[in-house]
């Protein structure tokens, strides 16, 4: 099953809240710049649930998952 | 237990006196408004320094309070977020933060600080809280040991751990923590005759409380300016935004902001929730014998609490939410507390149980850029608060009716007498 999916961060609405590094600290931090930063190109199918966690639970609603494709 | 509801017509929350009722009064009163009158419209409070605006809106369900903050371009906040009554002129250089700002300036100068207050910053900090906290707990032993076995708790514990919390992560020295409590406690008072017993004096002291915290953070910039360190003040004066460093009132109202909002919120869900156990001692209970169960704990303290009750947006343009068709300059006032315990969200919403899953509260703000800066610090400050409370006081136990704070933006204890029996 290919179900590889990347994380996109919106530099315009991320405020950097950090949620997303609260829910999935292996694949996502804030960085110098205060906006949070993807750690790894394609998300681990272990991490996918937690991806869609912190999507759904952005404040700001600055994170997309999409398929690799 | 069932509650009978109010006439909505009956209810004013402009009126202090409201603010004054015990909260499960005030509880019931939102309940019939989130039924009845989802959209209330009230007249604004008399102030005697500012001229009295055009009214608002109370916004009392979750989803339309979800809705109103999820939208900033059409609900914003540069003409207030804090005060119902738009600022006076002089009020903007200490109160005019970013919390009144919108996006793009808003993200740009929320970004400076942004990553210090993110779990694996906090990481860091995680000891300190602990160091502070086993201290506050010593000392208010000693207070308790020396007289009849009581102490404040507010005094004592809720309000000087987060205090010196945020004071330590600003670069605060110790000896201006006093101030610092006491001139936020002046400008979030929300007019309580304690802090201000004479409103026509308010401007004049909220104004001299802004300009003390001021002269902290000039006197604080000038040493980082020559020696800078890692904290919060150096990231303040060291940062370009656009190409340039923010101006002497961004980074006054900004220190304003973070010393007010960092010591004033968590002092407020750490004391209400230590009430709330005492008043479901059953909770307690099973908190103790279950530290798995401090993460929904937790929460749901912040739920029961809604420390900040509400925050203010304006319409800039016609706009429609959950039916209601608002105009533009309309304000908004989104009512956290009674979206906490909007019965169409929360199962058994006027149940405090500390297993509560899910529990979607906007103890920290509903979804939007504004959402609470320092959510992930206010977690790890009250985990801490009570996990080290049960260790080490196990039999605390309120001793008397807590003096709440009369505002309708806080909901806030003055103080609460605790026993504690037994030696440690």
């Amino acid at each position: 099953m290919s179900d590889s999916v990347r994380v996109k961060v919106d530099n315009e609405l991320c405020v950097g809240t950090g949620i997303c590094e609260a829910t999935a600290p292996d694949l996502f931090e804030i960085g110098d710049d205060g906006i949070s930063h993807v750690l790894k190109d394609e998300v681990p199918s272990e991490l996918v649930a937690a991806a869609r966690e912190a999507a759904e639970n952005c404040p700001t609603r600055a994170l997309t998952l999409a398929d690799a494709g | 237990m069932t509650t009978v509801l109010p006439d909505v017509d009956s209810i004013d929350l402009s009126d202090m006196e409201f603010w004054a009722l015990p909260q499960e009064q005030r509880d019931a009163a939102f309940a019939a408004l989130r039924r009845d009158r989802p959209f209330a419209f009230f007249e604004e409070p008399e102030l005697p320094f500012i001229e009295k605006g055009p009214g608002y809106y109370a916004i009392v369900r979750h989803a339309d309070v979800e809705a109103v903050s999820s939208q900033p371009k059409l609900f914003c906040s540069g003409e207030g977020a804090t005060s119902v009554a738009n600022l006076p002129v002089e009020l903007l250089e200490f109160y005019g933060s970013m919390i009144s700002m919108d996006d793009p300036r808003h993200a740009k100068i929320r970004r400076i600080v942004s990553k210090a207050f993110t779990p694996k910053m906090l990481e860091a900090l995680v000891d300190d809280v602990e160091t502070i906290t086993d201290k506050l707990l010593a000392d208010a032993r000693a207070v308790a040991e020396s007289g009849d076995g009581t102490f404040d708790l507010v005094k004592h514990v809720s309000s000087p751990l987060p205090l010196k919390v945020i004071c330590q992560m600003m670069g605060i020295p110790e000896d201006d923590e006093q101030l610092v409590l006491d001139q936020t406690n002046l400008i979030l008072s929300g007019g309580d005759e304690e802090f201000i017993d004479d409103e026509n004096k308010a401007l004049e002291l909220i104004l001299g409380a802004g300009q003390a915290l001021a002269g902290v953070m000039e006197r604080l910039a000038e040493e980082r300016r020559t020696t800078p360190t890692a904290d919060l003040t150096s990231a303040l004066i060291r940062t370009e935004v656009d190409g340039e460093t923010l101006t002497h009132q961004e980074i006054a109202s900004f220190f304003i902001l973070l010393c007010a909002a960092g010591n004033e919120t968590t002092r407020t869900a750490i004391s209400n929730g230590v009430y709330a156990l005492h008043q479901h001692p059953e909770q307690k209970t099973r908190w103790m014998a279950d530290p798995s169960l401090t993460k929904t704990a937790v929460e749901e303290i912040v739920r029961w609490a809604s420390p900040v009750i509400w925050m203010r947006r304006t319409a800039t343009q016609d706009a429609e939410v959950g039916g209601h068709q608002f105009n533009a300059g309309d304000k908004l006032i989104m009512f956290y507390n009674s979206a906490n315990r909007d019965e169409g969200v929360f199962r058994n919403a006027d149940t405090f149980d500390i297993a509560r899953d899910p529990n979607p509260h906007y103890g920290f703000g509903a979804p939007g850029p504004h959402f609470c800066l320092g959510a992930h610090l206010a977690r790890r400050e009250i985990s801490v608060a009570f996990r080290k409370m049960f260790e080490q006081m196990p039999d605390l136990e309120v001793a008397g009716e807590p003096a709440r704070l009369r505002s309708s933006f806080i909901n806030g204890i003055k103080r609460m007498p605790v026993r504690v029996t037994g030696s440690a």
